[in-house]
């Protein structure tokens, strides 16, 4: 995945309604009408909307052309995920490690009583 | 225990606050002495065969993460600031088996006094990313998988 395609996934993210369709998308294809319902928004509005999700290509739509259904399609949004999910686990694990290394000092410091030798 | 932990929307930022019963300055020469960071700096299960720390402003930071199953994931960073005993800021990569950059993270790691512990703030974000980065993920976190669940849940918290 390139930056670009990433800053793309990103902006189109970054926006409330945006996040909202996605939300609603995930239990299931919705057509356009529907989606629009919960927002105090004009269809034209929405299909604003849709098509920035779309370019992000973090939705897909139907062919037909009254109803087009709409879609998630979960791989950019995996991807964004992606790292911030690994990140906090990576760092969530490594800071448990770091308590009780911090602990074992402290208990080390106090017994062999070197004090603030022990400390930079 | 993490006690905090948001992404910001435009940014994607993790962010990620804990508390450690220790003083401020042990806790800064944890994350500063390389014989310290060796030994908690990697997930679960892994060891640091190469850890060196040059901890100073344009210093380098290498350190080699060995997988549970023998494979070796390296990371190579720059110091961009070092304030003892509260803050330190460095960029960090990692790196492919070819040793080509998957994607470059700025991270800020703050530590303020509170009542005797440490409260300590971890922010970090992509600023670069390549098309290997995907890869590199998922095969460190082989056999975690995300369902769409996990993606509904992602969305609610953003």
């Amino acid at each position: 995945m390139t930056s670009d395609h990433l800053s793309t996934t990103f902006a189109a993210l970054a926006d409330p309604t945006r996040r909202a369709i996605l939300a609603r998308l995930i239990s299931g294809e919705t057509s356009v009408t529907e989606l629009a319902e919960p927002f105090e928004m004009s269809l034209p509005a929405i299909s604003k909307h849709l098509k920035v999700l779309e370019r992000a290509g973090l939705i897909a739509r139907g062919r037909e052309a009254q109803w087009r259904p709409c879609r998630i399609t979960a791989g950019p949004l995996r991807d964004v995920a992606d790292w911030v999910a690994h990140y906090r686990r990576f760092w969530t694990e490594s800071f448990d490690r770091l308590d009780d290394y911090l602990r074992e000092a402290q208990k080390k410091e106090k017994k062999h009583g070197h004090g603030k030798n022990h400390v930079k | 225990m993490v006690t905090g932990k948001t992404m910001s929307n435009e940014e994607q930022e993790l962010v990620l606050t804990r508390v450690f019963d220790a003083p401020r300055e042990l806790v800064f020469k944890a994350w500063t002495d390389p014989k310290c960071v060796a030994q908690w700096w990697r997930p679960r299960g892994f060891t640091n065969p190469v850890c060196e720390l040059d901890e100073q402003p344009g210093g380098a930071i290498r350190i080699h993460m060995r997988g549970p199953d023998g494979t070796v994931y390296p990371m190579t960073g720059v110091y961009q600031e070092v304030v003892e005993p509260e803050r330190i800021v460095f960029t960090s990569t990692p790196l492919d088996a070819e040793g080509s950059a998957l994607f470059e993270l700025l991270t800020t790691v703050t530590f303020a006094v509170q009542g005797g512990k440490t409260k300590q703030i971890l922010r970090a974000r992509v600023i670069k990313r390549t098309a290997q980065a995907a890869q590199y993920l998922k095969g460190m976190e082989a056999g975690w998988t995300q369902s769409l669940e996990h993606l509904a849940e992602s969305l609610a918290k953003m």
